[in-house]
């Protein structure tokens, strides 16, 4: 029910185009790079999947991040934005339960634009490269992983739009996170756990241990997320 | 109601925005990693750049890339949603104001919040400059005219980097879309800097000048350096437009 409600609110809001549209940005990535320097990395020997990710995914994952941070702080942007979040708190509906469809709605529109960036990376693969018999359940496996590590980033993205009024501090302060992700080292693993971070990260077949322990303590902040998100809520109900 | 004293009333709006709390924050946070791997500026000599040199512009470039364009999406999203959240807009537009000079006289505060972060950034530098010369035991602070000029030029080749993004918050009414665009457009900055048409994309002039003087700084490296023909032509031209339209647009929606 919460789910539903959730699409009808952001109908007229452009989010689904807008992260839509920052997919096929984010995707469009690789294939230009690969039209303009195709040369520079066919020449490259490895697994395809990993000589495009290493080229691109930096920059396709500010796009996500950035994309995400927007498309979150919009959610709560239309519950302020003429106090609708009090006619909201009036239902009976539990806090959570909003913030629980919104969070669906925006890890569903991340899987989208994970989905177009792997179709942009296959095509890339088969236009410049040789597709082998690995190449699906590498493919699968990577964006599994990018998908696993960005969870984080859309709770915490969630949970900042959720404690700020005004969507441009909300906003502000996404960006900000964003780019201290982009100054953190990413062979440290604690600082890249900081989840504006995490979606740098890089599926690494050859380094099994390494991907294993982001994917476990991804699972860990996850739930530190989700406590934190309970605990916003009784602490804002306890001070209104 | 003169057009100072409308330039006032927008600045009284802002007085509760917390957005000189967020324009801080970000240039903290630039100068952190810079003061924990100091001793990596001794290691920059062999291209020809002095250590101090190197500290100051290697953190401007982290600010000219990314923070400080993307402060000011943030800024031109505070600016629409001040006065569209509960309809200031339509208060205002039912002065006897024209609208061109509403337009302007916000236009002026967006870039009165890119000067305060640029100043914000150059006071940091010393602070941190301080910090790293007392830890190193090396002068690692700059003259202020030397700062001073670095700065007056990456404002100057911001403005039309603003005037674009303050006519993305007019022309489009979906916050989403100007503040994606915007965000977006900040992003392949760093590839366009690299071509020959830099020139024609106003979110990579501040990157680009702050490249060109890291260039001049450091003897052995070669970068592409400005050429005033035809940047400074093509900068006015965009500036123009930008502004131009922002100008027609604003407020129409909300007069239908």
């Amino acid at each position: 029910m919460s789910i539903s409600l959730e699409c009808i609110k952001l109908k007229r809001t452009g989010f689904f185009p807008a992260l839509l549209c920052g997919g096929i940005l984010a995707a469009a990535v690789p294939v230009l790079n690969m039209t303009i320097r195709w040369k520079t990395y066919v020449v490259v020997s490895g697994n395809p999947i990993q000589i495009l990710l290493d080229a691109n995914w930096q920059m396709m994952a500010m796009l996500n991040v950035l994309f995400i941070v927007a498309g979150t702080c919009l959610l709560y942007h239309t519950e302020y934005a003429d106090n609708a979040i009090q006619k909201i708190k009036s239902l009976p509906v539990r806090e959570s339960s909003v913030f629980f469809g919104k969070a669906i709605l925006t890890i569903f529109m991340s899987t989208l634009m994970l989905a177009i960036e792997a179709g942009a990376i296959t095509f890339c693969a088969y236009k410049w490269f040789e597709i082998q018999n690995t190449f699906w359940s590498e493919l699968c496996k990577s964006f599994a992983y990018a998908f696993w590590l960005m969870l984080p980033c859309i709770v915490l993205s969630l949970l900042i739009s959720q404690s700020c009024k005004n969507m441009w501090i909300s906003l502000g302060m996404g960006v900000i996170f964003v780019f201290t992700a982009t100054m953190l080292p990413p062979n440290n693993f604690i600082l890249s756990l900081f989840p504006f971070a995490a979606p740098f990260q890089i599926f690494m077949n050859a380094d099994m241990t390494w991907s294993m322990r982001f994917v476990c303590a991804t699972a860990a902040e996850l739930i530190v997320l989700g406590l934190a998100e309970l605990i916003l809520i009784r602490v804002r109900r306890w001070g209104a | 109601m003169n057009f100072i004293s409308l330039v006032s009333v927008e600045f009284r709006k802002l007085k509760r925005s917390k957005i000189l709390f967020i324009l801080l924050a970000a240039t903290v946070i630039l100068w952190i990693p810079s003061i924990l791997n100091v001793q990596l500026n001794f290691h920059m000599e062999a291209e020809g750049i002095s250590p101090e040199h190197n500290f100051f512009i290697q953190g401007f470039m982290g600010m000219s890339w990314f923070m400080f364009p993307a402060s000011m999406v943030v800024g031109t999203v505070l600016l629409s949603q001040t006065e569209r959240s509960n309809k200031g807009i339509l208060k205002m537009l039912a002065l006897p104001i024209q609208r061109a000079a509403l337009c302007l006289a916000k236009f002026i505060v967006l870039l009165v919040l890119a000067i305060t972060q640029i100043i914000m950034m150059a006071c940091m530098y010393y602070i941190s400059a301080a910090i790293c010369s007392a830890a190193q035991d090396y002068n690692f602070i700059l003259p202020p005219i030397f700062v001073v000029k670095e700065i007056g030029l990456l404002f100057l080749s911001a403005i039309p980097m603003i005037a674009f993004f303050w006519m993305l918050s007019v022309c489009i009414q979906t916050p989403i879309f100007s503040v994606c665009i915007g965000l977006a457009s900040i992003v392949p900055s760093v590839l366009m800097i690299n071509t020959k048409l830099w020139f024609a994309y106003p979110m990579s002039y501040p990157f680009f000048v702050i490249t060109a003087e890291y260039g001049k700084l450091a003897a052995r490296l070669n970068t592409a350096q400005v050429e005033l023909i035809p940047w400074i032509p093509i900068a006015f031209l965009i500036t123009m437009i930008c502004f131009g339209i922002s100008c027609i647009r604003f407020g129409q929606t909300e007069r239908r």
